[in-house]
């Protein structure tokens, strides 16, 4: 076998043309499964059983299945009901950007929230008794003592599940969204070189993923300026 | 429920695919996690490097991306060496179970590497030096000390590993192996009902999932058993 | 220094407090007065830490009554709002806010519980921090103080917000013995300005030479309840003997 470098140099730009829409894929699915997991987490910590009941289910049967059968069933099972064929949902069920967003929000949201949820149990008990005898009411005591210090606490777990949002973002290729993969998908089929256009397009990735943990590593020095005794 | 009527079979195979994959996959996991750790934990610049971009490479790209290189990959590479001792064959089909099988055990493998690792520099040093100090052997201290500890510590991370794999199985319909998914697949085209279709792998995935957890919480409640202190 | 035709400001009447089984405290009767320094001491379990937690609702109480300052202790939030603003507290771990600086660890509280403006606050704040001789301080994060200056820190944000009383539960056992003195160097300032105090501690000079009354608690129950001279030379109970003989034979 040889390695066809003119055939990497040829097909890199048109699989960095799936880069806005892996990009897209990463930062909304990202957004709304950080909103999802955050109302997750309350309904966790809400002192009322049913909806603790109910969000421990959800958490449980997303993080129990795989992601790829998540995909399938927002995307070619959902329209098998006519209510949701006539809902207001269905301009974005219809397409499989939407559906795949759908999919990785409600997967994301699942694993996040008990990335959440251990940062708040990690939150020292002393200081929400400290703050409790300053007469703090309990959302005085989660707003500015459990939140900023959680979300400290949870960051390196949650750096680590935005990079596998990142990596799912590519099973979008199945639904026949033509992210990176799914243009390099074509590719190979048109060229038969899986060897070039999946080990270039792995290295794309593994940059980005670089560039990810970067930006957190940055971020955790941020929040934690108050943990060393040096400045 | 009928027009699951005469699936049942059929969809059992396919978990007990899932289930030969996750068997096969898991001792292989085990094996490149220990690898891996071993590798870095060592003196050895060579091993430390090459299980460091094993892991970076391996955690970096996205799984779909991991199959598909070594299933189509190795196909043509066998595909290549066969020629030269018969330059008659046209093409050397490769399993999916055993790429999609190798596949996953790497993917897994590089967080496994981390489990390990992370679980023998957990272990506490003091323990190790009184077991040396009280004239144990360095190989007793191991057996006797070590390993015990290092599973108690590298259990619930293991856990998880284990549903990842398990989960991880379901990429390999993609490559055509006949698990559950691919019988979804074949049901729905006969029946036109892809949401009962692919709910129905969404349980028997959540069965596995919850068969691990389960498995593990056992083994928790037994390795933990020397930690829970006195009432 | 007990004037009894004052209502006190703190009493407790048969107080039982349960922890499953485990019954921490057996039929508590305690008045404070204004002004008075208790000291609570006793074997660790004994309950003395439950006894103080739960003059400010940290812990609630099973059976019995607690008045402070004529509100009784109940789930009336707004009453527990009230009482929490009287009563201040001063924990063995500090328990500053780490994610704040040390000025904004004493102005927090100011800002939202009684809603004072930002820079009020902040001049309180300095204002105390200078009392507990840090004020060069205010800008650091808590865990660039040692311990005592920490502990300090910590009796400062409790005084921020101007309580009548002031509760400390073993304020120097996490510190190294070389800062001790500086932090009971600050409670005895207190002290002598009126504040009144009940104070969890094994500091047995400072019983001595600051408090109105000693108690000696055991398994829950008060043991001996009385001055310090009498308790620390002529103790009553057998119980009482054996702890002070260990805690003093050193």
């Amino acid at each position: 076998m040889n390695f066809d470098l003119n055939l990497i140099l040829e097909s890199l730009p048109q699989m960095l043309a799936g880069f806005g829409i892996t990009l897209k894929l990463l930062v909304v699915s990202g957004i709304l499964g950080f909103i999802l997991a955050v109302l997750l987490l309350l309904m966790r910590i809400s002192g009322k059983f049913y909806l603790n009941w109910v969000a421990q289910v959800y958490i449980y049967v997303f993080r129990g299945t795989p992601i790829l059968v998540q995909i399938f069933i927002v995307y070619y099972g959902l329209p098998q009901f006519e209510a949701v064929r006539e809902s207001f949902l269905w301009p974005i069920l219809r397409e499989p950007t939407g559906c795949a967003i759908l999919a990785l929000t409600l997967n994301t949201g699942a694993y996040v929230s008990e990335i959440l949820r251990g940062g708040v149990l990690g939150v020292d008990k002393g200081l929400l008794e400290a703050g409790s005898a300053l007469g703090m009411s309990a959302r005085q005591k989660f707003i500015y003592l459990t939140a900023p210090i959680a979300t400290r606490l949870a960051l390196p777990a949650y750096s680590n599940d935005v990079i596998s949002l990142l990596k799912s973002t590519a099973l979008a290729s199945t639904i026949t969204i033509a992210d990176m993969t799914g243009i390099a998908r074509t590719i190979v089929a048109e060229t038969y070189a899986p060897y070039e256009i999946y080990t270039s397009l792995a290295i794309v990735y593994m940059i980005f993923t670089l560039g990810l943990q970067k930006l957190f590593g940055v971020i955790e020095r941020y929040l934690g300026r108050y943990t060393r005794r040096e400045e | 429920m009928e027009v699951l009527t005469g699936w049942w079979d059929d969809y059992l195979w396919g978990a007990v695919i899932v289930a030969k994959v996750f068997m096969a996959s898991l001792s292989l996991m085990i094996l490149f996690g220990l690898l891996g750790a071993g590798a870095k934990l060592s003196n050895n610049k060579l091993a430390q490097k090459i299980a460091g971009a094993y892991t970076v490479i391996f955690r970096g790209t996205p799984e779909i991306l991991v199959i598909l290189l070594l299933y189509f990959g190795s196909a043509i590479a066998l595909t290549a060496i066969a020629k030269i001792f018969n330059p008659d064959v046209r093409f050397v089909d490769v399993p999916p179970f055993w790429a999609g099988t190798i596949a996953i055990a790497l993917i897994v493998g590089s967080y496994a590497t981390e489990t390990f690792r992370g679980a023998f520099l957990a272990v506490k040093p003091g323990s190790i030096e009184a077991a040396r100090a009280l004239g144990m052997s360095t190989l007793q201290t191991f057996i006797y000390i070590r390993i015990p500890e290092m599973w108690r510590i590298a259990l619930p991370p293991f856990g998880n590993n284990m549903l990842s794999l398990v989960k991880d199985t379901a990429l390999i319909s993609i490559i055509g192996l006949n698990e559950t998914l691919f019988v979804a697949k074949q049901a729905i085209t006969v029946t036109g009902k892809p949401f009962t279709m692919y709910i129905v792998v969404g349980l028997i995935y959540l069965g596995f999932s919850t068969l691990i957890t389960l498995s593990v919480m056992g083994m928790e409640k037994y390795g933990n058993r020397t930690t829970v202190g006195a009432r | 220094m007990s004037d009894n035709k004052l209502k006190p400001l703190i009493k407790m009447i048969e107080v039982n407090k349960y922890f499953g089984e485990f019954q921490a405290l057996k039929n508590i009767n305690l008045d404070v007065h204004k002004g008075e320094r208790i000291v609570v001491c006793g074997p660790s379990g004994s309950g003395k830490s439950t006894l103080i937690r739960c003059i400010n609702r940290l812990e609630k109480h099973n059976k019995g009554t607690i008045t402070i300052d004529g509100i009784e202790l109940t789930d009336n939030v707004e009453d527990l709002d009230a009482v929490r603003r009287e009563v201040g507290m001063v924990f063995q771990n500090f328990n500053l806010f780490p994610h704040m600086s040390i000025v904004k660890n004493l102005m927090i509280a100011q800002q939202l519980v009684r809603k004072t403006p930002k820079d009020e606050a902040r001049e309180v704040a300095m204002h105390y921090l200078e009392r507990v001789k840090i004020p060069e301080q205010a800008k650091k994060y808590p865990i660039q103080l040692s311990g005592g200056q920490q502990q300090r820190v910590a009796i400062a944000r409790a005084l921020c917000m101007k309580p009548n009383i002031i509760l400390f539960d073993e304020p120097t056992s996490a510190l190294d013995p070389e800062m001790i003195n500086e932090v009971l160097d600050v409670m005895v300032d207190l002290a002598e300005e009126g504040m009144t105090m009940i104070c969890v501690t094994h500091e047995m000079g400072f019983a001595r030479s600051v408090a109105d009354r000693v108690i000696f608690m055991d398994e829950g129950e008060i043991v001996e309840h009385a001055k310090p001279a009498e308790f620390f030379d002529n103790p009553k109970n057998e119980r009482t003997k054996t702890f002070l003989k260990q805690i003093l034979s050193h």
